[in-house]
C-alpha cells in the first residue's frame, strides 16, 4: 500500500528510507519510509507514541537514525545536528514556540545569523528592521516588529517563525525547503486557523510542508497527500482527495470508531437538583454580571472567542480569582471567593487546560498524583499509610483506565491523554461534585480522546455537575446538555443542547464573533 | 489492576518506550559510587583512613552534619533554601551552653525551640512579605550571627565560651559517651533521621512539601495551603540547624560563635550531592544521608591524606561541582511525545 520508498522520483526533496531507531528496550521506528515532495503539504497523522515526532527529530538532525538513510534533493546526506538541517533548507516550527520571549520580533528572525546586517562590526537595526518587515509582509502579515514576541499573538508568532525559516534557507541558497509545523493549530482561534491555513497554500509555491495534527478534519482538508504511522511503521499513505476520516481513524488506532463521536446516546438527563449557582458575578476588565446553574449530572458547555470571558468565570469559580461582584454557591453554600482551598474543600475541581504546568508534578509518580487530594483519608494511626495509598491508586488507575507500566511510573513518563486521565482521577478521587474542565482533550490523540469522553460521560451518570470548554464546538454541542454562550464578556444566549436537540456549528459561530 | 498488567496495548507499551527512554537510576547510587570510589582514592593516600578510629570519626561527623543537612534538606525540598543555618548553629551554640547553667537538662529543648522559632521567622518572611528565601535567610543568618558573636562575649571580640565542669554532667549524660560501644551521637542522628523520614513520608505536610516544590502552582490550584507548607519546612530547617548547635557544643564541651560559618555550604552540599534537585520536589532524606557521609568523608579524608590546608576549600568546592553533576536528576528536561 505504500509507495513511499519511490526514491528515484525527481519530485522528491526529501526521502527518508528504512529509518530505524531503537531506544534501550523499545523500537521507536521500525524501517520507515518518508517521501516529501516538491510543493505540497504532506499530512502526517498517528497516535501519540506512533513516532512521528521521532522521526521529524531525525529529519531536523536533533536524532541520529541507526538504520537507514536520508537522501535530500538526490544526495546522500548525514545531518548531524539542527545547524546541519537549517543549512540545508529543513526546518521545524515546534507546537510550543521556539522563540525568545524576551526579544523583539526583527531579533528573533535574524537570531544569530544578524552578521548579515553588520557594516564595519556594527549591527544597523534599521536594516534589520526594514528587512524583518518585508519578509512578514510576503506573508501577508503586517506588525509592529519592534514588540518583544510576548506582545503578539500566537498566531503571529508562529507566523514570525515561519519567516525566520524561509529566510534562512533562502540565505543558505536552498530552494524548496521542507518546513515542518508541529500541531500548528492547537493554540489558534478558527479565523487565525483559516489564515494559517491560507498562507500555507501560498507558502506551498515555494517549499514543501509537513503538517502534524491531531485534528483530522484539518489534515484532510490542507493537505495534498497523507502519510498514517503507527507503532513506529508506516501504515498507509493516501492522496487527501481519496481519504476519509473515519479511515483514516480507524488506520491510526487499529479499530473503528462508532460514528458517535461523543457518545450522544450515553448523554443523561439532569437532575433538578442545582449543584452551582452563579449570581450575578463581574468582574471588570473579564466579563459583566452574569447568573447561571449547573446542575447535578449536567453537562454544560462554555463557548465563546478567547476573550469572551469564559476562563475568567471559570477561573473565579474555582476560586484562582475573585469576583469584584456578586456571589457562588455550591449546593446551596456560599463560596468566599479567591480561595482555591476553599473552592476544593467544597467540593470543586478544576482540570486545567496545561496539565504538564498546572495540573500535575510530573516528577512524582502516578500514585502520588492521584492521591494527592486524599491524603487525609488514606491514614492509619495518624500516619499515611502505603498500603491505602496503593489500593487508592489502582483501584483509580483501574477506573480510569490509565495505561502505565505500574503506579510508581513518574507522570513525566505518561503520553498526553494519560496524563490527562490522572489529572481527572486525582479529582474523582476527591468525590468532587462540581468539575470544571478546560480543554480536557488538548494535546491528547484519537483513542485517549475516546476514553476521556467515556470518562466524562461516566462522571455525568454518578451525578457530577460538569462545566466545560472545549477545543472545538462539536465537542462541546456533542458533549454538552446545555450551552452558555458568550460574547465580550457578556452571557448572550443560553441553547439546549439535549441529545436530541443538538444545534449545528454554524447556529452558534454567529452568536459568539 | 488487568491494565497495569496488559502488555499488548498501545498506550502501555507507549509508557514503557518513555520509562526506558529516560533510563533514570535513582541518584542515591550515583553517590554511594562516588562514595566508593572518593574512599578509595583516599585509603590510596593513607592506610589509615580506613581505620576503625578514623570510620568512627567519620561517621560521628557525619551524624553532625546530618541533623543540618537534613533540615536543610527540607527547605530546599519546598522549593526554597535555607542560608542562616551557619548562624543558627553559631548562636545555639553559645546560647546552649549559657542556658545550661540556670537551666540544666532544660536547656536542650529550649534551644530546639530557639530553632523552632527562627524557622518559623524564616518561613514568615517568605510567605508573608514575600521575599525570597535566598535573601531572607541569607539576611537572618547574618543577625543570627552577630547575635551570636553578641552572645559570647557581649561588646567585646567574640570567643569560645566554655561549659563550666560542674555542669558537665548535663551533656555528658545525653551527648557524650557510649552506649552498647556505639557513640550516643549516632543514636540520636539516628533517631532523628528516623523523624524526618516519617514527617516526610508518612504525614500529608511533609506529602505536600514534595508537592509544592515539585509544582507550586499546581499544588495552590488544589487546594493546597503554599503558606503553611513553607512555614512547615523551615521550622523543620531551623531545628536541624538547632540539632547540629546543641551537639556541637555538647561535644565539644563549650560554644563557638564561628563554628556555624562551615555548615552553610556543607549542608547544602550535603543536600545536592546526595541527589535532591536544587530546584525541589524530587529527592530525599536517605539522599541527603549519603551525602552527609560522603562530605563529612572528603572533609576528613582531605586532612588523613594530608592535603594543605588552604587547598581543601578549593578541592572542597570542586568536589561538590563533580558530585552534583553526576547526581543531578536529569529527567528534569522534558520528554517530548
Amino acid at each position: 500500500m505504500s509507495d513511499t520508498s519511490n526514491g528515484a522520483n525527481q519530485d522528491t526533496v526529501v526521502q527518508l528510507h528504512q529509518i530505524t531507531k531503537v531506544y534501550p528496550g523499545v523500537v521507536a521506528l521500525d524501517r520507515v519510509d518518508l517521501a516529501v515532495r516538491k510543493n505540497e503539504v504532506l499530512g502526517l497523522v498517528g497516535e501519540n507514541g506512533a513516532g512521528k515526532s521521532v522521526l521529524m527529530k531525525i529529519m531536523i538532525g536533533l536524532e541520529q537514525p541507526d538504520e537507514g538513510t536520508i537522501v535530500l534533493r538526490g544526495e546522500q546526506i548525514a545531518l548531524r545536528n539542527s545547524a546541519d538541517s537549517i543549512k540545508n533548507g529543513i526546518g521545524m516550527v515546534f507546537q510550543d514556540g521556539s522563540l525568545v520571549p524576551n526579544l523583539s520580533v526583527t531579533e528573533n528572525v535574524f537570531l544569530c545569523h544578524e552578521a548579515d546586517f553588520r557594516k564595519v562590526g556594527i549591527l544597523s537595526l534599521r536594516a534589520m528592521r526594514d528587512a524583518a518587515r518585508e519578509l512578514l509582509a510576503q506573508m501577508k502579515l503586517y506588525i509592529n516588529v519592534d514588540l518583544p514576541v510576548t506582545e503578539i499573538s500566537s498566531a503571529e508568532r508562529q507566523m514570525v517563525e515561519i519567516a525566520r525559516l524561509l529566510w534562512l534557507s533562502r540565505q543558505y541558497g536552498q530552494e524548496n525547503p521542507v518546513l515542518i509545523l508541529d500541531e500548528p493549530t492547537t493554540v489558534l482561534a478558527d479565523e487565525e486557523r483559516n489564515r494559517l491555513f491560507s498562507i500555507l497554500q501560498d507558502i506551498k509555491k515555494q517549499a514543501s510542508i509537513i503538517l502534524i495534527s491531531h485534528r483530522l478534519q484539518e489534515i484532510l482538508e490542507n493537505s495534498d497527500r497523507i502519510v498514517v504511522l503507527k507503532d513506529g511503521r508506516n501504515v498507509t499513505e493516501i492522496p487527501a482527495a481519496e481519504a476519509k476520516l473515519s479511515r483514516i481513524e480507524q488506520l491510526m488506532v487499529g479499530h473503528t470508531f462508532s460514528t458517535d463521536r461523543f457518545q450522544e446516546d450515553e448523554q443523561v438527563t439532569p437532575r433538578d437538583r442545582e449543584i452551582l449557582k452563579v449570581e450575578n458575578l463581574s468582574k471588570a476588565g473579564f466579563f459583566e454580571p452574569l447568573s447561571f446553574t449547573v446542575r447535578e449530572r449536567e453537562i454544560v458547555g462554555l463557548v465563546g472567542l478567547v476573550g469572551s470571558g469564559k476562563e475568567a468565570v471559570c477561573n473565579c469559580i474555582a476560586g484562582l480569582d475573585k469576583a469584584d461582584t456578586g456571589d457562588i454557591f455550591l449546593g446551596g453554600r456560599k463560596l468566599p471567593g479567591g480561595s482555591p482551598s476553599a473552592a476544593v474543600r467544597a467540593g470543586i475541581g478544576h482540570i486545567p487546560i496545561d496539565r504538564r504546568s498546572e495540573g500535575l508534578a510530573l516528577m512524582m509518580s502516578v500514585a502520588e498524583n492521584v492521591n494527592l487530594l486524599v491524603l487525609n483519608h488514606l491514614k492509619t494511626a495518624g500516619l499515611l499509610s502505603p498500603v491505602r495509598e496503593k489500593k487508592n491508586a489502582q483501584y483509580w488507575i483501574s477506573e480510569c483506565q490509565i495505561k502505565t507500566p505500574s503506579i510508581g511510573t513518574l507522570c513525566a513518563n505518561l503520553s498526553g491523554g494519560n496524563q490527562q486521565k490522572t489529572v481527572i482521577s486525582k479529582w474523582l478521587s476527591s468525590r468532587v461534585r462540581l468539575l470544571i474542565l478546560d480543554h480536557p482533550t488538548r494535546g491528547v490523540d484519537v483513542g485517549a480522546k475516546d476514553e476521556i469522553y467515556k470518562l466524562i460521560r461516566r462522571l455525568a451518570k454518578e451525578g457530577i455537575g460538569m462545566l466545560i470548554m472545549c477545543d472545538t464546538l462539536e465537542e462541546d454541542i456533542g458533549l454538552a446538555s446545555r450551552m452558555l454562550v458568550m460574547k465580550d464578556g457578556r452571557l448572550v444566549k443560553e441553547i439546549d443542547s439535549s441529545s436530541h436537540n443538538k444545534p449545528a456549528p454554524q447556529d452558534i459561530i454567529g452568536l459568539i464573533v | 489492576m488487568a491494565d497495569i498488567e496488559q502488555a499488548d496495548t498501545a498506550e502501555s507499551q507507549d509508557a514503557r518506550k518513555r520509562l526506558m527512554r529516560t533510563g533514570r537510576i535513582s541518584p542515591v547510587y550515583f553517590t554511594i559510587a562516588l562514595l566508593v570510589v572518593v574512599g578509595l582514592l583516599f585509603y590510596l593516600g593513607n592506610r589509615n583512613f580506613l581505620s576503625l578510629y578514623n570510620l568512627n570519626t567519620i561517621i560521628s561527623f557525619s551524624a553532625i552534619l546530618l541533623m543540618v543537612a537534613l533540615g536543610q534538606t527540607c527547605a530546599i525540598l519546598v522549593g526554597g533554601i535555607d542560608l542562616s543555618v551557619g548562624g543558627l548553629v553559631s548562636f545555639i551554640s553559645v546560647v546552649f551552653i549559657l542556658l545550661i547553667e540556670p537551666l540544666g537538662y532544660l536547656a536542650y529543648p529550649a534551644c530546639l525551640l530557639i530553632g523552632v522559632i527562627v524557622g518559623y521567622i524564616n518561613g514568615n518572611i517568605l510567605t508573608r512579605i514575600k521575599i525570597p528565601s535566598f535573601i531572607a535567610t541569607l539576611a537572618t543568618g547574618g543577625i543570627l550571627t552577630s547575635l551570636a558573636y553578641i552572645a559570647s562575649s557581649g561588646a567585646g571580640a567574640p570567643r569560645p565560651v566554655n561549659l563550666s565542669p560542674a555542669n558537665y554532667h548535663v551533656v555528658d549524660n545525653i551527648v557524650n559517651g557510649r552506649l552498647l560501644n556505639v557513640s550516643k551521637v549516632l543514636y540520636i542522628g539516628f533517631a532523628v533521621l528516623v523523624l524526618f523520614y516519617i514527617i516526610l513520608r508518612f504525614t500529608s505536610t511533609g506529602r505536600n512539601i514534595f508537592y509544592v516544590g515539585s509544582n507550586i502552582k499546581m499544588s495552590w490550584m488544589s487546594g493546597i495551603s503554599i503558606s503553611k507548607t513553607r512555614n512547615i519546612a523551615f521550622i523543620l530547617s531551623g531545628a536541624g540547624a538547632a540539632i547540629t548547635g546543641l551537639l556541637i557544643s555538647s561535644v565539644r564541651y563549650g560554644g563557638d560563635p564561628m563554628v556555624g560559618n562551615a555548615y552553610i555550604l556543607n549542608s547544602i552540599a550535603a543536600v545536592v550531592v546526595g541527589g535532591t534537585a536544587l530546584t525541589g520536589g524530587a529527592g530525599g532524606v536517605i539522599n541527603t544521608l549519603f551525602g552527609a557521609i560522603f562530605m563529612s568523608m572528603l572533609d576528613n579524608g582531605m586532612n588523613v591524606v594530608g592535603i594543605n590546608q588552604y587547598f581543601q576549600q578549593a578541592i572542597l568546592g570542586a568536589m561538590v561541582i563533580v558530585g552534583v553533576t553526576l547526581t543531578f536528576d536529569r529527567t528534569k528536561t522534558p520528554i517530548v511525545k
